[in-house]
This record gives C-alpha cells, sequence and structure tokens, in this order.
C-alpha cells in the first residue's frame, strides 16, 4: 500500500529523514511518534506528494515518486484521505458544503454527491449539522468533518496528522473511535501523534521517528 | 468537468468576499478610465494633425507657351510621382475665379489681364504629407520641363513634423506608464483577493483537485470582475464625453470625439485585465505547498 524506500530529506543541508524505510500493508492500522520537530509531518508530505526526497524511492498504491509525473498528483491524493491538526475547513461554507467539495474537485457524477454526502456524514455522526458553518461546531465536531471530507472519496489509506493535537480528550477519544472504525472497514490508517496516552489507550502498530530513522516500538496497553 | 460548479464558484466571490471583489473592480475601472480617456484624447489629436496635414497641399505653376497635349503629359508624369495621390488642373480662368473668391475683386479689372498662371494642385498621400517627402516630391516636379515653380506651406508642415514627434514621444511616455501602473495595480490587488482564498487553494490541492480545476473559478471570476469594471469604465467614458463635446466649442470638441466601437474595446480590454491579473496571480498560489 504504502512503501518508503531508503528515503533521504534534507533541507539547507540538514538531513531531516535518514536512510529511511517503511512499509504501510492494506488494512493496517500505525501510530507515526516522535517529538515536535522530529520530521513527523515531512513523512507525511512525502506520503500525499508534497514533497519529493532527496534521495531513495516513494511508492503510495500504484504510484512511485520516480516515475511520477506532476499532473498524477491530484490522483493519488484522490486515493488518500488526509486529516491536519488544523482542519483546513473552508469557513465560509456548510458542513454540507465542506464534504461536498471534495467530490465536485474529483468530478463526482452530480446524483451521486447528495446520497455520498449524507451517508458519511452519517457515518461520522454530523448529519443534524449538515446545515451549520465550521465556526459553529466544536473542536472535535470540526474534525469530524475533516474526517467525513476524507473519506468521502473512498481513500485506501487514511494519513492523519495530530488529528487530536487541537482537540480536549473526549473529542480525542471520540475521533480514535472513529478512525478506529474505519479501519475496522479495511481503510488502512497512519497517524502521526505525539499523545502516548492515546497510542496506549487504543494499541496498534507504532512506528517511532528519532534523529530521521524509524524504529519499531512496543507499547503497553492501559485502561 | 463540473460545469455548474466552476460557475458557481466564480460568481460566489460576489456573495463570500464583497470588499475584495468591490476593490478589483474599482481598480480595473479606475485604470481602464485612466487608460481609455488617454488614448481617446491622444487618438483624436493624432487624427486632428492628420487633418491639418491634410489640407497641406502643393501648387506648381506651370509655363504660360504650354498646350493642352504638354498640359496632360505634365499631370500625368506628376501623377505617376510616388506619394502623389491626386492632381487638379487649375486653368488661368480658374485661377482668376479663385482670385476674385478670395479676393473679392476681379483681376481683370484690376490689372486690365491675368497674370495667374494656369497651375496644378497635388495631394499628397498617407504618409508623405510631411516635409521630408514633400521637398522630394517638390525637387521632383520643379524637374519636369514647362514646371515654373513649386510652392506649399513648408513651415506648417515642418513645424507639424516637429511638433508630432514631440507630442508622440511624449504620450508614448505618459501612454507606457498608464498601461505598466495599471497591470501591475490590477494584478496586485487580485493578488491580494486571490491570497485571501489560498486556504481554499490549498484544500482542493489536499483532496485531489486538478489545477485546471482549481484555476477555473479563480479566471472566471477575473473575467467577470473585468467585464463588471469595463462596463462601468465604458458607461463612465460615455456621459464625460459626451457632455465635453457639447460643451467644447466645435473645433475643440474634435477631441472628445467616441467612436461607438471604442466602448468594445474599453470592456473587452477590462476583461483581458482582469484575466490577466487572476492567472498571473492564482498561478503563484497553486504552486505553493499545501501545509506551509
Amino acid at each position: 500500500m504504502i512503501e518508503l524506500k531508503n528515503i533521504t530529506v534534507a533541507f539547507d543541508g540538514q538531513k531531516v529523514l535518514d536512510r529511511l524505510d517503511f512499509s504501510l500493508g492494506q488494512g493496517e492500522f500505525v501510530y507515526l511518534v516522535g517529538q515536535t520537530g522530529t520530521g513527523k509531518s515531512t513523512l507525511m508530505r512525502l506520503l500525499y506528494f508534497d514533497l519529493r526526497p532527496s534521495t531513495g524511492k516513494v511508492r503510495v498504491a500504484s504510484y512511485d515518486s520516480e516515475t511520477l509525473k506532476s499532473k498524477h498528483i491530484p490522483l493519488i491524493r484522490r486515493r488518500l484521505g488526509i486529516v491536519f491538526q488544523d482542519f483546513k475547513l473552508l469557513e465560509d461554507r456548510s458542513v454540507y458544503d465542506n464534504v461536498a467539495f471534495a467530490l465536485f474537485a474529483t468530478n463526482a457524477k452530480r446524483s451521486e454527491i447528495k446520497k455520498t454526502v449524507l451517508h458519511v456524514l452519517a457515518d461520522v455522526g454530523l448529519s443534524h449539522k449538515r446545515n451549520h458553518m465550521p465556526n459553529e461546531l466544536s473542536g472535535g465536531e470540526q474534525q469530524r468533518v475533516v474526517i467525513a471530507r476524507a473519506l468521502v472519496n473512498e481513500p485506501v489509506v487514511l494519513l492523519a496528522d495530530e488529528p487530536t493535537g487541537n482537540l480536549d480528550p473526549t473529542s480525542s477519544a471520540e475521533i480514535m473511535e472513529l478512525l478506529k472504525k474505519i479501519n475496522m472497514r479495511g481503510t488502512a490508517v497512519l497517524m502521526a501523534t505525539h499523545n502516548y496516552e492515546l497510542v496506549k489507550k487504543y494499541p496498534a502498530r507504532v512506528v517511532q521517528l528519532k534523529d530521521g530513522k524509524l524504529t519499531e516500538i512496543e507499547m503497553k496497553k492501559t485502561k | 468537468m463540473q460545469f455548474r460548479y466552476i460557475i458557481k464558484e466564480g460568481f460566489s466571490g460576489f456573495k463570500r468576499a464583497k470588499l475584495s471583489m468591490f476593490a478589483a473592480i474599482f481598480t480595473i475601472c479606475v485604470s481602464l478610465l485612466l487608460l481609455s480617456s488617454f488614448a481617446i484624447l491622444f487618438i483624436n489629436a493624432n487624427s486632428v494633425v492628420n487633418s491639418l496635414r491634410e489640407k497641406v497641399e502643393m501648387e506648381a505653376f506651370l509655363d504660360e507657351q504650354l498646350s493642352a497635349d504638354n498640359v496632360t503629359e505634365i499631370k500625368g508624369m506628376v501623377e505617376m510621382l510616388e506619394g502623389v495621390r491626386e492632381v487638379h488642373y487649375v486653368s488661368k480662368e480658374e485661377a482668376a475665379k479663385i482670385f476674385q473668391q478670395e479676393f473679392g475683386e476681379d483681376i481683370y479689372k484690376v490689372l486690365n489681364f491675368n497674370p495667374l498662371p494656369a497651375s496644378l494642385k497635388i495631394f499628397l498621400g498617407e504618409g508623405y504629407r510631411n516635409a521630408r517627402h514633400a521637398e522630394k516630391i517638390v525637387e521632383q516636379v520643379k524637374s519636369i520641363k514647362g514646371v515654373n515653380d513649386v510652392i506649399y506651406r513648408k513651415q506648417l508642415l515642418e513645424m507639424l513634423d516637429e511638433r508630432a514627434m514631440i507630442f508622440l514621444w511624449i504620450t508614448l511616455g505618459i501612454g507606457v506608464f498608464i498601461t505598466i501602473s495599471s497591470i501591475i495595480l490590477v494584478a496586485n490587488t487580485i493578488r491580494l483577493a486571490i491570497y485571501a482564498k489560498r486556504k481554499i487553494i490549498q484544500t482542493m490541492k489536499l483532496i485531489g483537485a486538478t489545477r485546471g480545476f482549481i484555476r477555473l473559478p479563480f479566471l472566471l471570476e477575473g473575467f467577470l470582475q473585468g467585464l463588471i469594471g469595463g462596463l462601468i469604465a465604458a458607461a463612465v467614458i460615455f456621459v464625460v464625453f459626451t457632455y465635453l463635446e457639447k460643451w467644447l466649442t466645435v473645433s475643440l470638441s474634435q477631441f472628445a470625439n467616441v467612436e461607438t466601437y471604442y466602448y468594445g474595446i474599453i470592456i473587452g480590454t477590462g476583461c483581458l485585465l482582469g484575466l490577466l491579473g487572476s492567472m498571473i496571480s492564482v498561478r503563484r498560489f497553486i504552486s505553493e505547498g499545501i501545509n506551509n
């Protein structure tokens, strides 16, 4: 599904990722942990091709960074669901329009847009707030809209960069339950976080980014 | 392509970003007003100069002894010269009539004979109504046997040449200045408006929208801003110049003449300005990374 081989990324001569290898299989749930500034977001950017590695190869689904043309980048992103800490919702339109926007942008048929959007909003528990504007929602609700928008194109992988970073513990737990539910249905999830409590509470494979390299680590489950 | 969506988005700025939309339309309108007023004055001043040049004619005086055949032959030779558009023969009798019209007296009564020679009135073609070409034609006409002298308003032509060059360079300088300022002003205003929508552009990229899909609503928006700016500018020009034409004296009113097709050019230029401005600005923001 996702494969990083011998990846090095350097900014101004400073290596952020150093000959890093990583793979994520179909339907897997993986935490990417590490302290702030260790390069978690850089690794994520490689996966949605907002950044190309200095050396090495990135493969996402059937796309390969070595042979990929710029015009194919939108096609990859349609197969990924991307969730950010700062939501990136469009403040000037309703919840429904925010989600429908993803379908309009990907040339979906008009007849299917309404059905799909309502279905996904029901999935994240926001059907009743479909006409609200983002600023009328809580942080947790806004993040659920983002997840709905990420899901609407049925992605093979959901990339979540600190999705609970701006949320209180209750909302964080709700988002985690939602991500787990999505994962149970077969969508692979890669979640970058530095919230070790959550990682312990919802156990899965954990990789730690430190000094530009990834290592697998074991976490004990907490109640 | 989601045409309905693109059209809806293109128009959405009128609802969602009223202030920046107003700023863009206002800027385009003001730029067009400056550009078009200047262009109209320039074109009209040019046509006034040209109509003055058109009035410059040469007169070649013919030998008294020439036969009708000789005159026809000379007239033909002059007509063949490069730069000559038209040649009229003025006989001695016609010259006397012109004298009477101009001075109100009959030359036969004043002098008892007609000293006025027969002549050829020579009109120059467009592009030859300047001192340099006129002088060359004078030399050629003078060299024809049977032509005694050639006169024309040399000083007027020389003055027009000199003033026209100064006028041309000054207006060209001002024109270039206004055009460049307008483009920079419009591009900057639209860039600010699009900068405010950077988040939308980032989000669109994030969810896999193609560059074309992202760009089109902005281009449509720019086009609409240009269209509205152009329509307003054309309306203002119409009102102002119609009044000017009425209020100015007849000789000055030529400067306020606006041909109907100018309005089309003003509106078209507005659309082009809006389109170019948004094209330049949106390209920059599309090239930016998502998570900057």
